[in-house]
């Protein structure tokens, strides 16, 4: 009697095991993000600086269709936030399934820089997409925007609507990452050569919008005159809309932001925004996916490859910069 | 059977099991909610090495996952205490960012990059820590401010500190004799060093909860904390007591995520509190007090870990381990509740045949 009781205890647990197992199967038919064909392809994993932003899903997009003419299989995952903390095993995790090339966007200049470094030991061709790390002499090539150009290119957005200068503002994302912390750079050094204007220096949001809203209001309670704010990504440029727009200043202070995702394309159509730096995410996973794979077959490489910017204003949102806006889905 | 062994079994089930003590080890063993989990566990393990055998199946692998559980596991047995008593500690991953941050910033002044600097930071970052949990403790004993608001509470200030010490930029000078040995060093070849601390950890832990006095109080405090007074446990400093190991272990974990990311991360470890709550219930710690193990907490802290891994080698997006850990979370806590009101009406504390019989009613 007491033995049944038991193996009916197994079962029950057999049972609860067993609705892991549906979880899982379900999930595999349903999620996971691989496209191209070819068995005999590479093995290509793209790993995000975090999951669900339509920079880095424009970039899976570029990595996906350069990947399927090249005949190599892509997987994609991307942690929930932008934290070393999460992403690392993220990287170990996909370093065990043993790809022949990674892409990854590193989100910390110093945490990334050994698990990466442990799989370019393993014989994993890495890429440097985007972010970058202290030392990349283990990567076979890094790709990424010339993010001081773009600074300085916000900063003139902003002299333009206000020839007559005024104090400026840097909402930036989190210190030590390499692109944030080059745009703002390069929009300060533009700040201080221009003696009309002067910098309010930068302020970090740590990638949530609520976070850049409250910095912007706090900001503008401040200095009430302040004329332009550079949001250095998604992120911190719909925060500081929201900040500004709480604060009752939309109309006297200018916001350029950086990246041009839908909800950011929407503000500048709406005017909210006045001006969008752009970058090529598309183009960065193209190139990514060509050197990973001259790499894998012994080609020649570039080493560190820069790509450009567009400029979208209200004027040519629809026109000429259409292409340059980010997709939250690829086609 | 000792005095001690009953007291595994938390507060209202002591009279059942002393009543069937003619049982056989072995059953104990099966009716144990750490050991229902163990299996689920084992099952998961089984079906991922089934579906990826020359990936996920591998010692590199497995080796990666204790690794990045390591930290985890050094938070996991502070909170089991914390949660024996029926308390929480929500701080733990801000306290852990504290001390790392203070720890960083001591060695970036004394300089150097040997291991007098290092044991400096070591000791800073535990010291630290044991200081966070004094504060919270005296507060929950003394002042009576329940748990869950006083280490809210600590919860920004530790964190709020940190950003204004370093200016909110993280410190990057992390003595390298630090990442090399602790971080990423390994010793038999292919041993991590932070899991072996890690283990080291879990083992003491284990033994002073199940083995000794201060064990058995804990258990005492947990279960009803006016029964223990009145016996004659000084319940006040149990707890201060209690607090101030979960800090000095979160002091720990902040020199091992130091030595790990090369980096104080203060920006990350938002969710590790949460994280480490959901491994001790879901490892059968009950969260009303008197009831837990640290087996379990490992255990608990091994399914999120091998499901994210597992899922990310078989190419599943990784927002499925949210939704299968949330789902295992909540169905440990049901067994808990299963157990605890068949307990209470003097049934059995098996969860299968409790949950028969209360159907039947």
């Amino acid at each position: 009697m007491k033995w049944k009781k038991s193996v009916l205890g197994v079962l029950a647990i057999g049972a609860s095991a067993g609705l892991v197992l549906t979880g899982c199967s379900g999930g595999s038919s349903s999620g996971g993000s691989s496209a191209g064909a070819g068995s005999d392809g590479y093995k290509i994993a793209f790993i995000q600086g975090v999951a669900g932003d339509e920079f880095y899903i424009s970039m899976q997009c570029g990595i996906e269709a350069a990947a399927k003419d090249a005949g190599a299989t892509v997987t994609t995952q991307g942690p929930e936030k932008f934290d070393p903390t999460l992403q690392k095993p993220l990287v170990d995790s996909v370093v065990a399934s043993k790809p022949d090339a990674i892409l990854v966007a590193p989100t910390d200049v110093k945490a990334m820089e050994a698990p990466l470094k442990a799989a370019a030991d393993a014989g994993i061709k890495i890429v440097l997409v985007d972010t970058t790390v202290d030392d990349p002499s283990f990567a076979v090539s890094q790709i990424s925007s010339d993010n001081k150009g773009g600074g300085a290119a916000a900063f003139d957005a902003i002299k333009k609507a206000h020839p007559d200068g005024g104090k400026v503002l840097v909402v930036s994302v989190d210190p030590g990452i390499s692109t944030t912390d080059a745009r703002a750079e390069g929009f300060q050094e533009a700040v201080a050569a221009d003696s009309k204007f002067t910098d309010l220096g930068v302020q970090y949001s740590h990638n949530e919008p609520a976070t850049a809203a409250e910095i912007v209001t706090a900001a503008l309670q401040k200095d009430p005159d302040i004329v332009g704010i550079f949001a250095a990504n998604l992120f911190a440029a719909e925060g500081s809309a929201t900040g500004v727009k709480q604060a009752g200043k939309a109309d006297s202070v200018t916001i350029v932001g950086f990246d041009a995702g839908p909800a950011q394309v929407k503000q500048l159509k709406e005017g909210t925004v006045q001006a969008l730096v752009a970058q090529e995410p598309a183009t960065i996973g193209k190139d990514g996916v060509a050197q990973a794979i001259a790499a894998l077959n012994g080609d020649k490489v570039e080493a560190k490859i820069q790509t450009g910017f567009t400029i979208i204003t209200k004027d040519n949102v629809d026109g000429d910069a259409k292409d340059a806006v980010y997709q939250s889905k690829c086609s | 059977m000792s005095t001690v062994k009953q007291a595994e079994m938390g507060p209202e089930t002591t009279a059942i099991e002393t009543a069937k003590s003619q049982e056989t080890p072995i059953r104990k063993l099966f009716k144990a909610q750490a050991f229902q989990i163990f299996l689920v566990l084992l099952v998961v393990i089984a079906i991922f090495s089934a579906l990826a055998p020359d990936t996920f199946a591998q010692l590199s692998n497995l080796r990666l996952v204790v690794q990045n559980a390591s930290i985890l596991a050094v938070l996991g047995v502070g909170m089991t205490y914390v949660i024996i008593t029926s308390g929480i500690d929500l701080s733990v991953g801000s306290v852990l960012v504290f001390s790392g941050v203070v720890s960083a910033t001591t060695m970036r002044a004394i300089g150097g990059d040997d291991w007098g600097t290092a044991v400096v930071g070591i000791l800073v970052s535990i010291v630290v820590g044991i200081v966070w949990g004094t504060f919270n403790g005296i507060l929950i004993s003394k002042a009576k401010v329940p748990p869950l608001i006083v280490t809210l509470g600590s919860l920004g200030m530790a964190l709020g500190l940190a950003q204004i010490i370093t200016g909110g930029v993280d410190i990057r000078e992390v003595p390298s004799v630090l990442t090399d040995s602790i971080g990423y060093g390994n010793i038999f070849g292919a041993v991590p060093i932070i899991s072996v601390i890690a283990l080291v950890v879990v083992v003491i832990g284990a033994l002073v909860l199940h083995k000794t006095k201060f064990g058995l109080y804990t258990y005492a405090v947990g279960s009803s904390e006016e029964a223990a007074r009145r016996v004659g446990v000084k319940v006040d400093r149990h707890l201060i007591r209690i607090y101030a190991i979960s800090g000095g272990l979160a002091g720990l974990a902040g020199i091992l995520s130091l030595s790990q990311f090369g980096t104080t991360a203060i920006a990350g470890q938002s969710q590790t509190n949460l994280n480490v709550i959901a491994a001790v219930v879901i490892g059968g710690t009950s969260l009303f007090g008197g009831y837990g193990t640290i087996f379990g907490t490992v255990v608990g802290l091994f399914i999120p870990a091998v499901l994210q891994n597992g899922f990310v080698i078989t190419g599943v997006q990784p927002f499925w381990q949210q939704v299968a850990v949330g789902a295992v979370l909540i169905l440990a806590v049901y067994v808990d509740q299963v157990r605890r009101s068949s307990a209470a009406r003097g049934g059995s504390t098996n969860f299968w045949r409790a949950l028969v019989s209360r159907k039947k009613k």
